[in-house]
């Protein structure tokens, strides 16, 4: 890894904590509605410099994230890092096998339910353990997903797009 | 960023991926609302002892004769409310409609709840062991 790399890690890394940060001050009005705002940052690491720098950014954002917010190594902390690292490498895994199949748009989509259904999954393993409690929860919760999921892909496409621009503007 | 521009940046797969995450989630909300088991059974207890068990989807009032006096339990659209109670803080009434769980009042020793009939099933269980 360059450093460089590590310079560019580094940067994401904060700018996807501080929308971690952010987003878990605003007001929501389901409590288990996240906007996911972090997966931007994660969704442009990975299209721009690939996924081992994508999953390099994801695990620094959830560990630092929850050391801030005192939940390390709790429930909240396995739900959050569960989520994110399956996320990232499914939409890593898209983005390999067929790479102008989906654009970011889609990626997002991919990640969204991913994570979605990672957190379930845990949910029920760890904490729930009653199926009908999940099974009711999750299309709403996968539902919702796909909404700021589509979102964030919209907001990621056009950070990619101006990113894109200004590193021409510097190579001209 | 106009729509035309939006479109334009989204691949097809994009789209039809968008078109059925969104196909299938409604519909699983739909399916799973009616595959789950409601609470179907209005089960009115006074002191312990069950006195009415009545089924939900029939609108009706209930006068409930309770320790103190009479409580009178509403059942409307599938839901359930007691609009009289003569005890003194009138903390069942506040509770207002409710469509699962119980309202219950503790001056008037009426308790309401709303269950499947397999709840029922089990607390005859619990009162057998327990």
């Amino acid at each position: 890894m360059q450093s460089q790399d590590k310079y560019r890690i580094a940067l994401l890394s904060a700018y996807a904590l501080a929308l971690h940060g952010f987003e878990s001050l605003l007001p929501t009005p389901i409590p288990w509605l996240r906007l996911g705002l972090a997966n931007i940052i994660t969704l442009t690491t990975l299209i721009l410099y690939g996924i081992r720098a994508a999953l390099m950014v994801t695990l620094i954002r959830v560990v630092l994230a929850s050391l801030f917010t005192g939940t390390f190594l709790g429930p909240a902390f396995i739900l959050s890092l569960g989520g994110g690292v399956i996320s990232t490498l499914s939409m890593g895994i898209v983005v390999s096998l067929v790479p102008r199949l989906f654009g970011p748009v889609g990626l997002s989509l991919i990640g969204a339910l991913f994570h979605n259904s990672a957190q379930l999954f845990l949910a029920y393993v760890i904490f729930i353990q009653r199926i009908e409690a999940i099974l009711f929860i999750s299309p709403v919760i996968i539902f919702l997903g796909t909404l700021t999921g589509s979102v964030n892909g919209i907001v990621s496409d056009m950070l990619i797009k101006n990113l894109k621009k200004a590193d021409e503007k510097i190579q001209n | 960023m106009n729509l035309k521009g939006l479109l334009n940046s989204t691949t097809i797969a994009d789209r039809i991926l968008l078109f059925i995450l969104i196909l299938l989630s409604l519909s699983g909300i739909i399916f799973i609302k009616e595959v789950l088991p409601k609470g179907h059974i209005v089960w009115i207890e006074v002191n312990g002892h069950p006195v009415y068990l009545l089924p939900i989807e029939k609108d009706r009032i209930v006068l409930v004769n309770g320790s103190e006096g009479n409580t009178i339990v509403e059942i409307k659209n599938h839901k359930v409310r007691i609009t009289e109670s003569p005890c003194d803080n009138k903390l069942c009434i506040q509770q207002g409609w409710i469509e699962k769980g119980s309202i219950v009042c503790l001056p008037n020793r009426v308790v309401v709840i709303v269950g499947t009939p397999e709840d029922e099933l089990n607390k005859r269980v619990d009162a057998i062991t327990g």
